[in-house]
């Protein structure tokens, strides 16, 4: 521990950044400086924010600014020399601000320790978390620039961490706003209230693709994604994939599989093996439809392609998250004239999958694709619950809106206020 | 030999052809590699720790310091790379060929690829992820003084890491005659783990950021104070855009009637989406593909010297004569 | 049982992450399961490499149409994974020569680095680069579609290619001042901001509500295909 170099609190003269000289243009006209600083940790937060508040200075500062700065004061039982930087700047009317902290040394304050390496090392091990304390300094900046002298806090202050994080409150509502939406409409649905939705083209189209297959005695190529069983695409692809096979199984088709993934194998195998028994065929399952070909997503693709133009699948589905390989597989299906269904959640592949296949299940039709092709009550009951959250955008969107044109429109500070009130703490 | 076979040896023999001529007409600039030797001495006193690396070079440079001593050993024509660059053409070729059809050479580079590629991914998966997260992680004594001897000495052990460990061998069970069904555990955990996980991802950031960015004003003003038609046409265009294709998106209603219209809105508003991704992505592609010739007719055959690398080559040779 | 464990596993730790996200002391182990995840995905690749050569290896020995192609592979396959894991021709790192295994695998140089850099990386990119014919053929089939979707879709690609490169001003640079916002460069920008913005920003909110509920409904046991049958 000798080896940090420790230098008295008080001992330590604290010199503003900035050049020299402009200080000394300052003498003469230097404004007032703010007074009672104080630091304090914010509440109800994961301790990465510390509050500032003060009193303006003699005579308020409207016109000009404020600059915070910032040095790490003491790090566990260590004391650190003042470095003070700034950090921050608040506008002249303002009183207080929250200043964010992380938990780890600027580089500055670390080198003054001596030995940097070592201090990271001990920093990483997470025993210092909370640990570092810190002191802040207020100058007050008029409007040509000139900045008064400091004013500091007294304590050295720390972020510490509370058991919930009151910033995502809102996050909380939303989320059981949405998520009890759907249950709801799932509870409904299971008591036996009927449910409607509207067709959706592609899904129709589902069954009489198979068909085809079935007719001409070529097999459905069903391909899941590049991403592996992590991504929420691939989990959605693997419910379709299951409806799939169950339909392919009562037609007497095959479905072949390859898959980018080790884990993606071997949940298709799964979700496969128990469509055909739920179809009555579990005799008819054949795994080594359901193969590994590489996790390299061009080798991936190098094989479907070759592979689409030997075997020509009559059906190609393509369900999951895809990338730049989107477009080679479509128009690969679409020279051997199979039937192709795609879905997928990636924005950016949808353009290309609409301009080269049959049928294009976009974004959350994507998702629903499952529930529409089981045709369950409850399945169908959340798509519903889905909706509502529709409804809760476009109401939220519209009052946004209606309230930010009336404070643009009235020139009303208290409107806009209340919109970025709307923006920045119940929208984040 | 069938009709299309024929084609094949025929093509491939004119192809051949060319590329001998090419060969003949210079020799010395066609596809070949140079390297510079680079002596790594990482311990004076062993001479077991003596080695030498060899870093990609010129055929530039390989001239230049011939020019000024013709003994020299810092730069050296290298066989096995010059090798790796007509593998890499002839394999590009073979992919290429694919576009007129299917054909044996394409099959060969597939197999290649597929063989290779996988082979590839799991060597990386092996030296990041399993060594430093997970052996480094359960056993840093025995990591540092095998693989990674810089792993840090305050690297403690993390019992957390059996939990993978342990649901790692639960996936391998699959492999035993029995009790297979025990790999649906970390199966399970995994789907569990990142649909919770995704769920409030997908409401934080996506959801509610893009509603948040989708509040502004419809009544737009500039600097001046005054009301800016277009830019507040802009944001009637965008809520407009949103909300119809919100509504596209419903699933209780059919599209008929005013919900109809609507949605044929949204439907036009994301085909223009589609069309602006559409066109933002083709240059791209062209690029991707000009890289491809550009390899050809430049680092393999030199058909073509956009660089001027070949000219500087030339150049320098010029001196040798 | 066999289903009902692993239906109880996924709900808890589903819902364990949920609620995790809103402790400021869990909120990390969001993190902590990506890298656990990493880790079982590696595990996971004695499955895929299993099955690759598993295929293969019956397809040589059933002597199927075409079984020279999977000796290629399980030859290519093979030699890249003994002298990647063997760390084969790859010197020791220059800072710890006493460390015989302590070089990167991918070091220049090294057989591995080579079937990488004249092997896998042309190939890679040259699979890529076919994109630039399937765009063409892609925007080829728009054309015909005579419908109105197609048209947009067409139209709007057009001027954003035209917008983004030197054709644009060249063609459109000289409509007067009146028409000024058609040239294509200004379209191209309101067609991004405006068209494309907009577009995105709905098809993201629904991927965010399909996600929640697709996530919900396996938390909750309503959808549980890929569990499998619950079987041996």
């Amino acid at each position: 521990m000798n080896r940090f170099l420790i230098v008295s609190l008080t001992a330590s003269a604290i010199a503003l950044a900035g050049p020299p000289q402009q200080t000394a243009i300052a003498q003469e006209a230097k404004p007032a400086p703010p007074s009672n600083l104080t630091a304090t940790d914010h509440p109800w937060d994961n301790g990465e924010v510390l509050d500032l508040a003060w009193d303006a200075p003699a005579g308020g500062n409207a016109d000009g600014e404020y600059f915070i700065l910032r040095t790490v004061a003491k790090v566990g039982d260590q004391i650190v020399t003042h470095d003070f930087k700034i950090i921050d700047s608040a506008p002249g009317d303002a009183t207080s601000i929250g200043v964010e902290v992380k938990h780890h040394l600027k580089r500055a304050a670390v080198r003054q320790l001596g030995d940097r390496i070592d201090f990271e090392a001990i920093l990483a091990t997470g025993e210092y978390k909370f640990t570092v304390g810190y002191l802040f300094q207020i100058v007050s900046v008029n409007a040509d620039g000139v900045r008064s002298s400091p004013a500091q806090t007294a304590e050295i202050a720390y972020a510490t961490m509370q058991p919930f994080d009151l910033g995502r409150l809102a996050l909380l509502c939303v989320t059981i706003i949405l998520c009890g939406a759907v249950i709801f409409w799932i509870r409904r649905a299971r008591s036996g209230k009927p449910i409607k939705v509207r067709k959706i083209a592609g899904l129709e189209a589902v069954d009489e693709a198979v068909g085809r297959a079935t007719e001409m005695g070529r097999p459905i190529l069903y391909v899941p994604g590049i991403q592996d069983i992590n991504e929420i695409q691939t989990i959605a692809s693997m419910t379709i994939l299951s409806h799939v096979s169950k339909t392919a199984a009562e037609y007497d088709a095959k479905v072949e599989v390859p898959t980018s993934k080790s884990l993606v194998m071997t949940t298709a195998r799964e979700t496969v093996q128990a469509a055909f028994l739920a179809a009555g065929r579990p005799d008819a399952y054949n795994k080594d439809l359901i193969y590994y070909v590489t996790d390299e997503q061009f080798g991936y693709v190098a094989y479907l392609q070759g592979m689409m133009v030997r075997e020509k699948p009559a059906a190609c589905f393509y369900m999951g998250a895809f990338f730049a390989e989107s477009l080679i597989l479509a128009e690969t299906g679409n020279s051997i004239g199979a039937i192709q269904i795609a879905g997928t959640a990636m924005p950016a592949q949808l353009p290309f999958f609409v301009a080269a296949c049959d049928y294009t299940l976009i974004g959350e039709e994507f998702f629903a694709a499952s529930a529409y092709l089981s045709g369950s009550p409850e399945e169908l009951g959340s798509l519903k619950g889905q909706d509502v959250g529709k409804v809760f955008v476009a109401l939220v969107l519209i009052i946004g809106v209606l309230m930010a044109t009336a404070g643009s429109m009235l020139d009303s500070p208290a409107i806009k206020e209340a919109v970025e009130y709307l923006k920045n703490t119940l929208l984040t | 030999m069938n009709k299309s076979n024929r084609l094949w040896v025929i093509l491939f023999i004119i192809g051949a052809v060319l590329v001998a001529g090419r060969m003949l007409i210079s020799q010395s600039l066609i596809g070949k590699a140079y390297v510079q030797a680079v002596p790594v001495n990482a311990d004076e006193e062993n001479e077991d720790h003596k080695w030498t690396l060899y870093e990609q070079s010129s055929q530039t440079k390989f001239n230049e310091a011939v020019l000024e001593d013709p003994n020299q050993t810092k730069y050296l024509f290298s066989f096995s790379r010059t090798i790796g660059v007509w593998i890499a053409a002839l394999l590009t070729i073979f992919v290429l060929s694919f576009l007129i059809r299917d054909n044996p050479l394409y099959k060969f580079a597939e197999s290649i690829f597929i063989g290779i590629s996988a082979a590839y991914w799991m060597v990386v998966g092996f030296w990041s992820t399993v060594v430093p997260n997970l052996f480094g992680k359960l056993s840093p004594d025995m990591v540092r003084d095998w693989a990674m001897p810089g792993l840090g000495i305050d690297e403690r052990v993390e019992l957390m890491y059996i939990v993978p460990l342990v649901l790692g061998l639960m996936l391998l069970w699959i492999l035993s005659p029995k009790g297979g069904w025990i790999s649906r555990w970390p199966t399970a955990f995994i789907i569990g783990v990142f649909c919770g996980l995704r769920l409030i991802t997908f409401i934080h950031a996506d959801f509610l950021s893009q509603i948040r960015n989708g509040i502004a004003p419809l009544w737009m003003v500039d600097s001046s104070g005054s009301f800016d038609f277009w830019e507040s046409l802009r944001n009637v265009f965008l809520i407009i855009g949103v909300l119809s294709c919100l509504v596209y998106f419903f699933f209780s209603f059919e599209h008929k009637g005013i919900i109809g219209k609507t949605a044929k809105l949204g439907i036009w508003f994301m085909m223009i989406t589609f069309g602006a991704a559409f066109g933002y992505t083709v240059m791209g592609r062209i690029a991707l593909l000009a890289i491809r010739l550009e390899f050809l007719f430049d680092d393999w055959l030199w058909l073509i010297d956009p660089t001027g690398k070949r000219l500087e080559a030339v150049i320098s040779m010029l001196g040798l004569f | 049982m066999k289903r009902q464990i692993p239906l109880l596993i996924a709900m808890i730790a589903g819902f364990v992450m949920i609620v995790a996200y809103f402790i400021p002391y869990t909120v990390s182990w969001g993190d902590t399961v990506i890298v656990w995840f990493d880790v079982l995905a590696a595990i996971a690749f004695v499955l895929g490499g299993g099955n690759l050569l598993k295929v293969h290896l019956k397809k040589t020995s059933d002597q199927v149409p075409g079984w020279g192609y999977s000796v290629i592979t399980i030859v290519a396959f093979v030699i890249m994974l003994v002298i990647g894991l063997g760390k084969i021709g790859v010197n020791p790192a220059a800072k710890y020569p006493e460390f015989a295994w302590s070089g990167k695998f991918s070091e220049m140089g090294s057989p591995f680095w080579w079937l990488y850099e004249y092997v896998f990386k042309p190939l890679q990119a040259t699979i890529f680069s076919m994109l630039a014919f399937y765009v063409a053929s892609a925007a080829f089939r728009a054309f015909r579609a005579k419908n109105i979707e197609a048209i947009l879709l067409l139209a709007t690609a057009f001027i954003i290619l035209l917008g983004r490169t030197a054709a644009g001003p060249a063609l459109t640079g000289w409509f007067p001042d009146a028409i000024e916002g058609l040239e294509a460069d200004k379209l191209t920008s309101y067609l991004m901001t405006v068209f494309n913005t907009a577009g995105n920003r709905a098809i993201m909110i629904g991927i965010a509500l399909g996600t929640a509920s697709v996530s919900l409904k396996i938390l909750l046991g309503v959808e549980r295909s890929y569990l499998g049958s619950g079987e041996e």
